[in-house]
């Protein structure tokens, strides 16, 4: 008898007893940065400029946009909140000048294995062409645990008005969201990347792809080429897919019309979630845009996602959304054909617009339903010289 | 699979009667039926610092049937052995903290370290032989123990990583969210990667209440991971430690 107790002790040992003291953090993330300070506010169009929160686990480059880079004060402190226990160089809240461009931050993690370098940059304008002719592309390389390397083209805009050479990276793609799954691919492999095959120059090549057994499994079975101005956040694509793209960016000055070129092919066969076939249904390319006031009423900051463009008949109900341009269709073509849209909707306050409080959110998907996972593989959308057309 | 049960059987009945045994000592021959009920787990020996707790074991139909066996060498010395049915199943709720771990779904992997529930379920139907060494402490208890080999008939190695983040590759890679809803999380399953064979240790101890009936307890530790070495997703190596506590029926 004295036996079965001791194996039930030797179970309960290693079941519970055997736990161990709790490691040391491994991360080092910003989760947070801000400026903080009335002697600050000024430099700023809006006070919800001055807080970053929430940002991407995928995220470098923290950007606070303000009036005017040459009216800065030469010292300014930026605050962070980071991983619990983790380090950061240069100190929190330590007082950096942000005239001369990017400053670097590295973020130790508490165990001390791991760090992440953050390049914190003023900025004076969120968009800084009125032309998009998508010549600005960087690859970025990726080494995958399990071997090999992911490489991706991420395209940004240089700001021509002012002096700054910063790149802004005002562009998201999915790409990141299906390079979870991938281990080994060129730029050529995903679902959006830079063709040498623009109308001028290059151009952007979206193209409506298989996300695999995974993404099937997942019930994500396609991943729709698609190209927005604002920012694709990885947290959110396997919980929540439509609050991983955020669409907009902030903008001075209140569109009229958008202008560009594009050639399209649909795929052959329209699928569902459950890649159940359509065979009368075709899949159709998208460009839609949407102005939209990008604090709301209790003076958070906000931003549209994917959730609030899942009927794009009901995005100008939304309180938010001021103005929206759709191109009524796209029919298949091999040759580059122009397309226009112009803003329907309310008339944006003048004085708002100019102190950035509008954001643009300007699309391209290579299947409309993208989002809902519906489209036809193979469906490919070109896109190039997209030009927007201001109030005067 | 009919043919490796038959190679056990072989073996089991092999021991028995190609042991120097005269028809005298043939007659001492102890035979028990018994069953029993096993609790334990399939678990990594010591828990690594990556599991920061156990949140709920349920108990699942680990049943075991069988015979066993026991030639008395001397007077106090025997061998046993036997064939036993049973199931070393397992349904636990971990809690963990960078702990790694990778979904794998045709020639797609995703790996990372996992923050957050997983709720681990092992299903592992075999046929145990075990080699015993006999110990008789008085006319009605009896120790015994030695190694034994299991061949799984059905097994099962599944589960969903819920309530957290993923870290893909590294503690600095994309954080993934996990939900709590079926969609949300991410599930996984090993089942046709675990091992087919298993080898261990048991100890335990018969103890005669009555003139035919009697109660046991045994502890079978595994010496071999649930997995083959070379199965690198689990990082782990997975040991299935369970206690069995039986009733046997001597028949002769």
């Amino acid at each position: 008898m004295n036996k079965y107790i001791i194996f039930i002790g030797l179970c309960c040992y290693c079941m519970t007893s055997c736990i161990k003291d709790e490691a040391l953090n491994k991360e080092c993330d910003i989760e947070s940065a801000w400026v903080e300070g009335v002697e600050y506010e000024q430099y700023f169009y809006q006070t919800t400029e001055m807080r970053k929160e929430k940002i991407s686990s995928a995220e470098t480059n923290i950007v606070f946009f303000v009036r005017s880079i040459l009216s800065l004060s030469k010292q300014i402190p930026l605050n962070f909140k980071i991983t619990d226990g983790a380090t950061i160089e240069p100190a929190n809240g330590s007082m950096q000048d942000f005239t001369k461009g990017t400053v670097a931050y590295t973020v130790t993690s508490e165990d001390g294995k791991w760090k992440r370098t953050y390049n914190v940059t003023f900025q004076e304008t969120s968009l800084p062409v009125q032309k998009f002719s998508f010549e600005h592309v960087e690859t970025r390389a990726e080494q995958t645990l399990l071997g090999g390397t992911n490489e991706i083209h991420v395209f940004y805009e240089k700001d021509i008005t002012s002096d700054s050479n910063e790149p802004n990276y005002c562009w998201a793609t999915g790409n990141p969201g299906l390079a979870l799954t991938m281990t080994d691919s060129k730029p050529e492999d995903f679902p959006v990347y830079s063709s040498t095959d623009g109308k001028v120059g290059r151009g952007v090549c979206l193209n409506t792809q298989s996300a695999g057994a995974l993404g099937e499994w997942m019930k994500k079975p396609i991943a729709a080429g698609s190209l927005f101005l604002g920012k694709f956040v990885i947290d959110y694509v396997l919980s929540d897919a439509l609050k991983a793209t955020q669409f907009g960016v902030p903008n001075s000055k209140e569109p009229v019309r958008i202008t560009g070129w594009y050639k399209y092919q649909p795929g052959e066969k329209f699928t569902d979630k459950n890649m159940k076939e359509y065979p009368d249904r075709k899949d159709e390319a998208s460009i839609y845009a949407v102005y939209y006031r990008n604090t709301d009423d209790q003076g958070e900051s906000y931003i549209l996602d994917g959730h609030d463009m899942e009927d794009l008949d009901k995005v100008l109900d939304n309180p938010q959304v001021y103005k929206m341009a759709r191109v009524a269709s796209l029919p298949a073509t091999d040759t580059w054909t122009q397309w226009e849209m112009f803003f329907e909707g309310r008339d944006a306050p003048d004085d708002i617009v100019a102190a950035q409080g509008f954001n643009l959110a300007l699309v391209f998907s290579s299947s409309k339903s993208g989002a809902q996972f519906e489209g036809a593989i193979g469906s490919t959308l070109y896109v190039d010289e997209v030009e927007v057309s201001y109030v005067k | 699979m009919k043919k490796n049960i038959a190679y056990i059987i072989l073996i089991a009945t092999s021991l028995l009667i190609g042991s120097p045994a005269k028809a005298d000592t043939l007659d001492s021959l102890q035979l028990k039926a018994r069953m029993g009920y096993s609790i334990g787990g399939t678990a990594p020996i010591p828990l690594p610092e990556t599991i920061r707790s156990i949140e709920s074991y349920s108990l699942t139909p680990s049943f075991m049937v069988g015979f066993d066996a026991m030639l008395p060498l001397t007077q106090q010395w025997g061998i046993m052995t036997g064939l036993h049915f049973e199931n070393k199943g397992m349904k636990a709720t971990i809690t963990t903290k960078a702990y790694f771990m990778e979904v794998v779904k045709g020639d797609q992997k995703m790996a990372g370290l996992f923050t957050g529930h997983v709720e681990q379920k092992v299903k592992q139907w075999m046929l145990t032989v075990p080699v015993l060494a006999t110990f008789t402490l008085s006319r009605k208890v009896m120790l015994k123990g030695g190694p034994y080999v299991s061949f799984l008939l059905n097994k099962g190695f599944s589960g969903i990583a819920s309530d957290g983040y993923l870290r893909k590759d590294n503690p600095t890679g994309p954080k993934i969210l996990m939900g709590n809803r079926e969609g949300e999380w991410a599930t996984y399953d090993f089942d046709d990667d675990m091992r087919s064979l298993q080898f261990g240790i048991g100890i335990g101890v018969d103890w005669q209440v009555h003139k035919r009936i009697g109660v046991s307890a045994d502890l079978n530790w595994g010496l071999t991971g649930i997995f083959p070495s070379d199965f690198k997703t689990v990082e782990q190596t997975l040991y299935p430690v369970y206690g069995t506590i039986g009733v046997f029926y001597r028949l002769k």
